[in-house]
């Protein structure tokens, strides 16, 4: 059995159905009225030990209710989760020292005490051994620089400092699972680097980690398995790159030459690539699928054209993939197994707006 | 357990000694109160001898009695009171997934300084009170004597807790319920005999907070129509207890935390 198991997960909130304004208000006082909205829909999912994990969605669908879930905060309208075998929402106490949860949007940070205080109370309700604090406090201030932090009220932290703070409270007790909800939220990029170092350090000690994120950037170099979550459903679970392979094959060659170009003369020789004109008349760009054309061949077909002053190739992240799953131009099969590194099929592959479907 | 209580009740005092001027006008105030209301007492018990049988220094008990209950709740369990709030605005959610009872987390997660005076003042006016009253005092009346008292914080504890609960129930950002039964207990702190038949019923059954004052204080000293009651007051005691770590443990089920 996985170390975080959830099966058929499922959470409906009833939220009162008030029409806006005051007079809204009073009528909802005598007629109540209430929506249900299905905010995690029979959600299927098993982290192993040790297994980072991304989980992304837009706002809205559902991941930070999935977390609440995984750690006991919510109960599940239906469905069931287990940590380890146990049942968090019923072994609440057994389970916490287990789990460690940062929500980036809220701290556990007293607000009236230096941030040293507030990890010393943690400490002695984890009940974490003195030798042992010292050293993950030490190891804190090596990729967080906590130390700086350390005499700071709560109140007076930036949102970075929080976050570095907040970092340190939830594994001050030496989790084996961590979530992270949006984690690095309103942070600027210099704390937003530091803070994904940590990430990768936590992963490469052997940590399970559930990363929740809408920034993908989080994501790359970060975990290799990838659960994309829409209005409540896993619509895709498997490996992130065979994502990319999968549904960020298209490229785009920049190319810009010595004389003018016939757009049609470049698709005569390359079939199935758009060719679209460039920034000025000398530059053109070519998209095309890396698994039927290489950028090689892309170059070489100009060439034969017309001279090749300067070209550079791009090449789509992960963002346009979950960017295109998020405006629901791709379907993808929320398959446990997508994650098989098979050869994707290079067949029907020229458009992209397609409707596509994971093996 | 009961030590990372007290921690996490020195953390509050720790910030709220900080207003040093704060804590004195709060102490001052408290005081005050109890004495505007020993005044009244006494305006009152100078027309006449009882109150259906109950002497000045009886009353003076039970106002005793419920000071110290409510002093205890207030410095020891004030979080009670922050309950729906922290559900409003869904800040329960660290709390859930900590190795500690979360209803000990919501009730040491704030202090109430006036409850210290409250204790204060009520403490020594229980001691005046039972001094002037005419009771035989044997080891078991002693023992009762200090049983008594825990009990009646026990019932008003539970009853805050049981009524702040609600917020489960109800979404509201303030306890108004809880108020609402709070200001009905302020009534208890008379003989429950001057009041009407509904209100004895309230609160001997419904809220029993005359079993804070009325009953124990009647055992004590054999007034009141059936002093036997006095000794179901541990029972009562237990019962609101358990009754409202059922409440809270039943609405945190249906906790819903705030989304982001």
């Amino acid at each position: 059995m996985a170390l975080v198991e959830a099966r058929q997960l499922t959470k409906v909130f009833r939220r009162p159905d008030k029409p806006p304004g005051l007079a809204g208000a009073l009528r909802h006082l005598a007629t109540r009225r209430y929506v249900e909205k299905v905010a995690v829909d029979h959600v299927d999912l098993s982290i192993e030990a040790g297994e980072a994990v991304a989980y992304v969605g837009p706002n809205g669908a559902g991941k930070s209710t999935t977390v609440k879930l995984l750690s006991g905060i919510l109960q599940p309208t239906s469905g069931e989760v287990r940590i380890g075998g146990l049942v968090p929402q019923d072994d609440r106490m057994a389970v916490a020292h287990r789990i460690g949860v940062l929500f980036g949007q809220r701290t556990q940070l007293w607000w009236d005490l230096p941030v040293a205080d507030s990890l010393a109370v943690l400490r002695d309700l984890y009940g974490v051994d003195e030798g042992t604090y010292r050293k993950r406090l030490k190891r804190f201030d090596e990729v967080l620089g906590l130390d700086d932090l350390m005499a700071v009220t709560g109140r007076k932290l930036s949102l970075g400092q929080r976050m570095r703070a907040d970092l340190a409270a939830a594994l001050v007790h030496g989790p084996e699972v961590v979530y992270l909800d949006e984690p690095t939220i309103g942070l600027d990029l210099s704390v937003k680097d530091r803070v994904r170092e940590f990430f990768r350090e936590l992963r490469d000690e052997g940590t399970t980690v559930m990363l929740t994120s809408h920034d993908l950037a989080d994501i790359e170099g970060f975990c290799r398995r990838l659960v994309i979550i829409d209005e409540g459903r896993i619509v895709f679970d498997g490996d992130l790159e065979a994502v990319k392979d999968e549904f960020a094959r298209d490229r785009i060659l920049h190319v810009h030459t010595e004389t003018r170009v016939d757009p049609d003369r470049v698709r005569a020789v390359l079939p199935g690539a758009v060719v679209a004109a460039g920034e000025s008349p000398l530059w053109h760009s070519i998209r095309f699928d890396r698994f039927a054309i290489t950028a090689g061949q892309a170059v070489a077909a100009v060439t034969g054209i017309a001279a090749v002053v300067d070209f550079r190739i791009d090449e789509p992240g992960i963002e346009d993939v979950i960017r295109r799953v998020y405006s629901g131009e791709l379907r993808l099969a929320a398959e446990t197994d997508a994650e098989t590194d098979s050869e994707p099929d290079v067949e029907g592959s020229g458009e992209p707006d397609a409707v596509v479907t994971a093996p | 357990m009961v030590r990372l209580y007290f921690r996490f009740l020195g953390l509050h005092l720790r910030a709220l000694l900080e207003y040093q001027s704060d804590f004195w006008v709060m102490a001052a105030a408290t005081v005050l109160i109890q004495v505007v209301n020993l005044v009244f007492l006494s305006a009152v018990f100078a027309r006449i001898p009882t109150l259906r049988g109950w002497s000045f220094w009886a009353v003076v008990a039970m106002f005793a009695l419920m000071a110290i209950a409510e002093g205890v709740g207030s410095f020891f369990f004030e979080g009670t009171w922050r309950l729906s709030e922290s559900i409003n605005q869904g800040s329960l959610d660290y709390a859930l997934v900590r190795p500690y009872p979360v209803v000990l987390q919501v009730t040491s997660a704030e202090i109430g300084i006036n409850g210290l005076t409250n204790i204060i003042t009520g403490g020594a006016m229980l001691a005046t009170a039972l001094a002037h009253l005419d009771v035989r005092w044997s080891v078991g009346l002693v023992l009762l004597a200090v049983v008594l008292p825990v009990c009646a914080v026990m019932i008003k504890v539970s009853v805050n807790l049981a009524t702040n609960s609600i917020s489960f129930w109800l979404a509201g950002p303030s306890p108004l319920f809880a108020m609402a039964v709070h200001q009905v207990g302020e009534l208890a702190r008379y003989p429950l005999s001057i009041f009407p038949t509904a209100l004895k019923a309230t609160l001997g059954l419904v809220v029993p907070f005359a079993f804070i004052t009325t009953f124990p204080l009647g055992f004590l000293l054999g007034t009141g129509s059936s002093p036997w009651l006095g000794l179901l007051t541990p029972l009562v005691a237990a019962y609101c207890v358990a009754l409202a770590l059922v409440a809270f443990s039943r609405g945190l089920r249906r906790y819903e935390s705030a989304g982001n």
